[in-house]
């Protein structure tokens, strides 16, 4: 019984902290509507502050609606603004998808570029590297290859850097369209924990919680913490991009537009690996703190009973119970941020809450990713390093690929 | 080069995926050709008899519906991607024997052609409607869920006079028989799940519309096969 005590304690923690969550997220979008009301006089974009933006796209692989995702950007209600896809080179397939999107908005600003830069480890960084250098604009936006924008997003985020003192603005990212179990698993996880808690830490905390996904910022900014290069080795350098910024004395605004982040036909084992690799990396950035992510998961907690204390009617109510709270509560985030998910399709948020338990742990036992093709060892604050390719490591590999292969 | 797929089904037949998420998915991926080519199954077997049950094919009562949707699709597809959708079906004569099964996409088609007919009657209509003729996946396959389809190569001696392209890719597979006979080729991915995009296809090297592309798969002058993957 005192084991069943425990874990309805620890399963309580984990709700209270998803109803902190919850709160968090209203708060936010509240922020978004007072906004909406304060800005009606600002219905034109000549009529705001509206700096000319560069938008950095760095492209690899066809990510789900790429076409429409980088579509959207060009289509911006925004009087000036250039668009940068960037690739490594033009057997990318997405390099097809960024020509005709070229082809197709032949008055727009839109360059594509092809460089291969193997400056650091980080492919990412690497494909940002060129563009950046030809980038023409004081304000750069870094956007991910896989989200959409409505044609206000440009105009909502810039009007942030009027203030000298706002360092970078980031946004809200909010799933959609999941066509497959691996994407409606991403796109639960995306709109529940991810961001519950980037809302959370900014509402409560006041810590910088850059999502990659969008980041807007000054050259000058992005110079004085050693630019692009200051980062190139480091799996997580949105975050440690905010985390430079805010140390620097400027502030890092979260704000509440909402983008979305279109995953349509993922698999499980996609959902793993990313999740995996994003909790390596939290793990190594945050250290102890990242127990507080296994605390937070109240429906993992509310089944561990039924495997280390006893299979009994009581635990299976208690986890019942832990898991129909967290569906409503996500139905709750749904219907707040429009997801237009199915309601049913909530049912399998306990079934991801469980999977992402497990996950949890790989960090503990892992310290390596395969990203975009390579595969690194993590270090402190995620700092990247190559695996090598010798001795005990490229055996352990070896016999891993073998088995997959075999498999496949 | 345009990057072509011309073996794809939907929901129309044993496909997994509808007409318009299908063009969305290869249109979102860039692509500047596709034919939409669903099964018209034989019914003068048990096998097309459970297809035709099922409704794993496309019948003359609903060939007209399915070709004002593909039409419709390909109107969209070319204002929204600039990608040319060309209609199609796969002629597909299932037997218990491989050797006596056949696969064949009819690109470009007009008038419903019936599975049941003998080849040469559905060779000779196809011209009729200046419609290309493709043989599918003509030799063995690694495929374990589905049946060879040999005939065609087994009887290429009276049959290849018809046929404007081979497919010398399939899927996962590569048929070095029809490399070694010189005919023309193309690649495909015989698309039913949304994992099959990433597969062989064929890039033209011709302009973007249907009479173009027909003739460059027909002098096969500017066709090169390609295995796109992310």
């Amino acid at each position: 019984m005192t084991i069943f005590l425990i874990f309805a304690c620890l399963t309580a923690i984990g709700l209270i902290a998803y109803g902190f969550q919850i709160w968090s997220i209203r708060s936010k979008l509240k922020t978004n509507t007072m906004n909406i009301r304060k800005d009606d006089q600002c219905f034109l974009p000549s009529a705001c502050f509206c700096p000319p933006v560069s938008i950095l796209k760095p492209l690899k692989g066809l990510d789900d609606n790429l076409f429409d995702n980088l579509e959207s950007f060009c289509i911006q209600d925004y009087p000036e603004y250039e668009v940068i896809f960037s690739l490594q080179d033009h057997n990318d397939p997405a390099y097809k998808v960024a020509e005709k999107i070229k082809e197709k908005y032949p008055h727009k600003d839109i360059s594509v570029i092809t460089e291969r830069c193997n400056v650091g480890l980080n492919p990412k960084v690497n494909n940002l590297i060129p563009a950046y250098k030809i980038a023409k604009y004081e304000h750069i936006l870094i956007s991910d290859s896989n989200v959409m924008a409505n044609s206000n997003y440009l105009q909502d985020i810039a009007k942030h850097m009027k203030d000298p003192d706002v360092g970078l603005v980031s946004n809200i990212i909010k799933g959609t369209r999941g066509r497959s179990f691996g994407s409606i698993f991403e796109n639960l996880h995306l709109n529940s924990f991810i961001m519950g808690s980037v809302c959370f830490l900014d509402k409560f905390l006041k810590m910088p919680c850059v999502v990659g996904k969008s980041m807007l910022m000054r050259k000058k900014d992005l110079e004085d913490i050693g630019g692009f290069r200051a980062v190139k080795d480091v799996l997580a350098e949105d975050y440690v991009i905010g985390e430079k910024i805010h140390k620097m004395g400027k502030k890092v605004i979260l704000s509440s537009h909402m983008i979305k982040n279109v995953n349509e036909y993922w698999g499980i084992r996609k959902f793993m690996n990313r999740h995996s690799r994003w909790g390596k990396l939290r793990w190594k950035i945050g250290g102890i703190r990242y127990l507080s992510e296994l605390l937070s998961n109240a429906v993992f907690m509310s089944f561990l009973p039924i495997f280390l204390w006893e299979p009994s009617k009581i635990t299976f109510i208690f986890a019942a119970g832990v898991s129909s709270i967290k569906i409503l509560g996500d139905i709750y985030i749904g219907r707040h941020i429009k997801t237009n998910m199915n309601c049913l399709l909530y049912c399998l948020s306990p079934v991801k809450e469980l999977l992402i338990g497990f996950i949890w742990f790989v960090p503990l036992f892992s310290n390596t990713v395969i990203w975009r093709g390579n595969r690194y060892i993590i270090g402190k604050d995620s700092m990247l390093s190559l695996c090598p390719e010798t001795g005990l490591w490229s055996w352990r590999y070896r016999i891993m690929n073998t088995i997959k292969t075999r498999f496949a | 080069m345009l990057l072509c797929d011309f073996h794809i089904h939907t929901k129309y037949s044993d496909g997994s995926v509808e007409l318009r998420r299908t063009v969305d998915l290869f249109g979102q991926a860039g692509f500047d050709v596709i034919a939409i080519t669903d099964h018209v199954v034989n019914g003068d077997t048990s096998f097309g008899k459970l297809a035709h049950r099922f409704r794993y094919s496309v019948t003359e009562d609903n060939f007209d519906d399915y070709m004002s949707h593909v039409e419709q699709e390909a109107k969209r597809a070319w204002d929204k991607y600039e990608m040319l959708v060309i209609p199609g079906v796969e002629i597909t004569k299932n037997h218990r024997s491989s050797d006596n099964s056949a696969h064949i996409l009819i690109l470009n088609i007009k008038e419903f052609i019936p599975a049941c007919w003998d080849y040469e009657k559905i060779f000779l209509e196809a011209k009729q409607q200046n419609a290309l003729i493709i043989a599918c996946h003509p030799h063995h396959s690694s495929e374990i869920a589905t049946r060879d389809t040999l005939f065609l190569w087994n009887n290429r001696e009276r049959y290849a006079k018809y046929i404007d392209a081979w497919e010398i890719a399939n899927r996962d597979d590569v048929f070095n028989v029809i490399s070694l006979k010189k005919y023309p080729y193309i690649a495909n991915s015989d698309f039913h799940r949304v994992r099959h995009l990433y597969s062989w296809k064929t890039l033209l090297n011709c302009e973007k519309n249907i009479e173009s592309v027909k003739n460059c798969i027909r002098h096969n002058k500017g066709v090169a096969i390609t295995l796109f993957r992310n």
